[in-house]
């Protein structure tokens, strides 16, 4: 199978994000071939280059979204009226009333809704197919006539509040930030060559990414798979500038109707967790179109501490390993520590991570001087040399080389965050099977499972409760480390997340109708003649099949006939 | 214990900061903390169930993990109390079952208890009275019955007062949602406010907030928009570099009266080279400066007729020129200096008209409610800038003239000017096709006219050179390039009339995401 991975400022650039997980998930599906569309975030990732990539990715093509020149070509009365016309229903789907609308009747509500929807998405592929037939699209979005049709929408009735105060320079950054947005609409990519040759698009994150996605699935019908770690229209309201309302209004309808139609298009959605889960529920994804595919981590540095019998780590030392910056509430967990040590005296902390930046720098700072406050140094005998009960360490030093030598230090592991994403560490300590004590924020609950304790943040008291718990409890320590390793082992590992990406790509194939048949010298049909795994051993067609089976797809070595046209524009249009 | 104020300053997430009261997190965790403040003691028969006898309702760890219970927890969804997941694993332990709080049972505790159970932790106001309650004051606390601390009949006011501004500033209930989340409320929070999950909180809130974000933003939270984000030059380098040409030009000239001969060949030459070098850095930067229209030596040639043009014209008409340009204006080829003069000194009016209409445009920019109404707003400015350029250059004309000792041309030199102004102004804003066009149009309308003359010397041609003549004899000299300059300025300000008075003709190239 061909897989068009579309990544947005990610692989294969060196500096991406995700870019681990695509390299994991490339080089773990060796049996098909992957074409990577690859859109950059700026200059410097561009500068910075690519990452050495395996064989089966067969094809790169890379585009900026941080600049857009425009090819010069200027519109004819009828097809500025075209895209006028386009760009005016785009702008109207915007402006319309969030349908949510306390007030509405819920069926009445709903309809208008999907109206809105289908209003957006007709006007979105309208705009692709203009950049596809005349070009001249980031010239057009930049022009006047654009700025005019967004005021036509903003002014028309029916309009949202904070759109109808729009002000000229609102519309003109709305304006701006919507050629931006729409700047994969006018790339290359859309032809029988490129995405048109994918049998399955894979979007590596939401947004500008998945936009190629839509726009092959509009034009060719290549089914689409959309993976979000993180929900881009989440990430849109946490980043977007402070601004006016109407801008903000405008720029989060787009976004939020992007996402519902990436959403209603694909053909399954994975999120990364539970949270992500939710946010794209709540922005009309499918319940059935969703599979939650946890991230993936490399199991193997953590082997031999996993497997290690739990007596040979210090049974006294708790252990907190992450970065550190002031969401983790150490301060909750040096007030826990001080409860602890009052029950089972001789118990250590040791906290181990480098500061997250300047903030993190000083929170540390901070930390380890209401460490030294809250506990005097403590000496074995009055000669000898005193230590704090409470040590910072960072990972890389001589002392603990790896992270699995940190987690290889003490017997109970701690997380005291009170704001958390997906818990990396909390993984990382399953993978080392130690009992955990973390309290219940973010994907902490979802990963955990029944595997170790859960607290309410900002509790030192229940925090240092449930820690002496099993600071008594070596039996139950163990047997929850060896509970939440067999868990992590089964959910969280590298090969889990590519053989669920791998059984995911054969379930859409196979609900996929064959677009491509190859035909013989006789003119029948080859049966089995595109394989849905592109490296299978043999030959299977017999010797007439114009099949190469390795290393290169049919269709390009050997033009073949084809019997099914490419499905035409107009007619995609459902 | 003061010190921990000090983390306060640590960004603008909500302050993970330490409980206020050593209370526990709700009624039923402060039975149990009641029951057995010892750790190490047996807990209180009647606080806690005694080991072994609940059910356990979840996983039994030894007998391996349960992937489905982390697949979808769903904690805030279940109203059993069976993915109970810290009690699941915990089926041994009195101890650790004290302290361990679920999240279901916490979330039937505060939903059955009424709002008022929610003690210690309510609405998540562990931040405010501070760091009285040390380490020392521990011991003692939970003998004493801890002062219960009310949630109130409205809950989510206390949220919806600590989170104000956002609340204020949402457009809608996603971003309320989103930014409820960053700040680390989650669906086990929202349940504490009677809400299924976030969303629906965030609904609420953003149903009760004000909306203080309708009214327009101040002036204030617009300018940077519209004037921080473009890496200007600073007035005072484009003020000096426009002034530049024009001193330049006028040390040339002066440098030519005083010199003689082959030195004054040079101090031709090398004043020409110095003052296109600076009229180059001149439109460069500042108000003039932009895209690069490539329309340069189009404009030389124009300044260049204006230079020896008419001279030529009329010495070709009379059947010359005898001789080379000496340089006076009565010689065989006159030259006239004014108008160059006049025209180099005149670009720091031009810089300044056009900082003028770009600096006016943007105001109205910002102030306009709608595109018409910036059309209608602008143009005035456009044409006021192009009179007061005009004006200015028709004064640096009188006084290069009167200081000169030559007989002003206005109308060649004005219609030059404006040509050349409209033509920067639109390449300045982006639009450098028509400029160019136009500009090469004057520049052939000139050049055909020289040309023709020449030509009409070639046998059976003289009817070539007809118009020229008529046009000579009818405006002098001067009517050449006025002709071709003028139609050419007409047609480029009405062309800016139409461009430059557009919205986007004045946004911000790369306004960012």
């Amino acid at each position: 199978m061909r897989i068009g991975l579309l990544t947005e400022g990610g692989y294969p650039y060196v500096s991406g994000d995700a870019g681990l997980w695509c390299d994991r998930l490339v080089r773990g599906l060796d049996q098909h071939e992957f074409d990577v569309y690859a859109l950059s975030r700026d200059e410097r990732q561009e500068d910075a280059g690519w990452v050495p990539l395996p064989p089966q990715v067969s094809r790169v093509r890379t585009a900026p979204l941080w600049t857009a020149e425009e090819d010069g070509v200027g519109y004819g009365r009828r097809t500025r009226r075209r895209f006028t016309e386009y760009y005016g229903d785009l702008a109207a789907a915007l402006c319309a009333t969030a349908a949510t609308g306390p007030a509405d009747p819920p069926g009445d509500a709903e309809n208008a809704s999907a109206m809105e929807a289908d209003r957006f998405a007709n006007a979105l592929y309208g705009l692709a197919e203009l950049a596809r037939d005349e070009g001249g699209l980031v010239g057009a979005l930049r022009s006047e006539t654009a700025v005019r049709a967004l005021e036509r929408a903003c002014r028309a009735p029916g309009a949202q509040r904070p759109a109808r105060e729009a002000r000229v320079p609102d519309l003109l950054t709305v304006a701006a930030h919507l050629e931006r947005a729409l700047r994969p609409l006018s790339l290359d990519w859309y032809d029988d060559a490129g995405l048109g040759a994918v049998d399955l698009c894979h979007a590596a994150s939401g947004g500008p990414a998945a936009l190629p996605g839509l726009l092959a699935r509009h034009f060719f019908d290549v089914p689409l798979l959309v993976t979000e770690y993180g929900v881009r229209l989440r990430t849109h309201y946490l980043t977007a500038p402070r601004t006016t309302p109407a801008i903000r209004a405008l720029l989060a309808a787009f976004h939020g109707r992007l996402a519902a139609e990436t959403y209603r298009r694909a053909a399954v959605i994975t999120p990364g967790n539970g949270h992500a889960r939710r946010w794209q529920e709540r922005c009309g994804a499918d319940r059935a179109k969703l599979r939650t595919v946890y991230p993936g981590m490399d199991a193997a540095p953590f082997a031999e501490v996993g497997e290690a019998p739990e007596s040979a780590a210090d049974p006294d030392t708790l252990l907190w390993v992450g970065r550190v910056e002031p969401t983790k509430d150490l301060v909750s967990l040096l007030h826990a520590f001080a409860e602890i040590r009052k029950a089972q005296p001789g118990t250590r902390l040791r906290i181990i991570g480098a500061p997250d930046g300047p903030e993190g720098t000083a929170y540390l700072a901070h930390c380890q001087a209401l460490a030294a406050q809250l506990f005097p140094d403590e000496a074995d005998g009055p000669h000898a040399v005193g230590h704090n009960p409470v040590s910072f360490d960072e990972i890389g030093g001589p002392e603990l080389p790896t992270a699995a030598d940190a987690y290889a230090s003490g017997a109970l592991v701690v997380l005291s965050s009170v704001i958390e994403g997906f818990p990396v560490g909390l993984v990382e300590a399953m993978f080392s099977g130690r009992a955990t004590v973390s309290t219940d924020v973010g994907a902490v609950v979802e990963v955990i499972g029944g595997t170790g304790l859960v607290v309410p943040p900002r509790n030192p008291r229940a925090l240092a409760e449930a820690c002496v718990s099993l600071l008594r409890d070596p039996e139950r320590r163990a047997r929850l480390g060896a509970a939440a390793r067999a868990r992590a082992l089964e959910l969280f590992t590298v090969e889990q997340n590519v053989s669920a990406f791998h059984g995911l790509y054969l379930e859409i194939l196979s609900r996929t109708p064959i677009r491509r048949v190859l035909l013989d010298a006789t003119g029948e049909p080859v049966p089995f003649a595109a394989p849905a795994e592109a490296h299978v051993p043999g030959r299977w067609t017999g010797p007439t099949s114009p099949l190469v089976p390795r290393s290169r797809p049919d269709w390009a070595v050997d033009p073949p006939v084809r019997a099914t046209a490419p499905t035409s524009a107009t007619e995609a249009v459902r | 214990m003061n010190d921990l104020e000090g983390i306060g300053g640590f960004g603008d997430i909500d302050r993970p900061g330490t409980p206020s009261s050593p209370g526990a997190w709700d009624e039923r965790s402060r039975a149990y903390l009641d029951g057995g403040s010892d750790l190490g003691s047996v807990p209180a028969p009647g606080s806690v169930p005694a080991p072994g006898s609940v059910p356990a309702p979840g996983v039994d760890p030894a007998s391996g993990v349960d992937p489905a219970s982390g697949v979808d927890p769903a904690p805030g969804l279940d109203p059993t109390p069976g993915p109970d997941v810290a009690q699941g694993s915990d089926a041994v332990s009195g101890a650790g079952r004290k302290a361990v709080r679920t999240v279901v049972s916490r979330q039937n505790a505060s939903l059955g208890a009424g709002a008022g159970a929610g003690a210690g932790a309510g609405a998540g106001a562990g931040a405010g009275a501070g760091a009285a309650s040390g380490v020392a004051e521990r011991p003692a606390a939970p003998r004493r019955p801890a002062p219960v601390r009310r949630l109130g009949a409205d809950p989510v006011k206390a949220l919806l007062h600590r989170h104000r501004e956002l609340c204020e500033r949402a457009v809608d209930p996603l971003e309320i949602a989103a930014g409820l989340e960053a700040h680390g409320i989650t669906d086990r929070t929202a349940a504490r406010f009677r809400h299924r999950d976030v969303f629906s909180l965030a609904e609420e809130m953003y149903a009760r907030a004000p909306r203080g974000g309708d009214t327009p933003a101040a002036p204030g939270t617009r300018a940077p928009s519209a004037d921080s984000d473009r890496p200007a030059p600073p007035r005072a380098v484009w003020a000096a570099l426009s002034l530049l040409p024009g001193l330049l030009c006028a040390a040339t000239v002066v440098g030519l009266r005083l010199t003689q001969g082959q030195s004054r060949l040079c101090t031709a030459v090398g004043g020409a080279l110095a003052v296109l070098l600076a009229l180059r850095a001149a439109l460069r930067r500042g108000p003039l400066g932009g895209t690069d229209d490539h329309t340069g030596p189009w404009a030389c040639w124009l300044a260049g007729y204006a230079l020896l043009g008419d001279g030529l014209l009329a010495a070709a008409l009379g059947g010359g020129p005898d001789g080379p340009p000496t340089g006076a204006a009565d010689g065989p080829w006159p030259v006239t200096v004014a108008p160059v003069l006049a025209l180099t000194a005149a670009c720091a009016p031009a810089a300044w008209c056009a900082h003028l209409f770009t600096t006016g445009a943007r105001r109205r920019l910002a102030t306009s409610r709608g595109l018409e109404e910036f059309a209608t707003s602008v143009r005035p400015l456009l044409f006021g800038s192009f009179a007061l350029f005009l004006g200015a250059l028709a004064a640096l004309l009188a006084l290069t003239a009167a200081a000169l000792g030559e007989e002003p041309a206005y109308p060649e030199v004005l219609t030059l000017g404006a040509l050349l102004l409209s033509a920067r102004l639109l390449a300045a804003h982006g639009f450098v096709h028509a400029p160019a066009l136009v500009l090469t149009a004057a520049v052939a309308a000139e050049a055909t006219a020289l040309a023709c003359v020449f030509a009409s010397r070639l046998p059976h041609c003289g009817p070539l050179a007809t118009p020229v003549e008529a046009l000579v004899t009818a405006w002098g000299p001067g009517g050449v390039p006025t002709a071709a300059c003028g139609a050419g300025a007409l047609a480029l300000l009405g062309h800016a009339a139409r461009r430059l008075t557009r919205a986007s003709a004045h946004a911000r190239p790369e306004p960012g995401p």
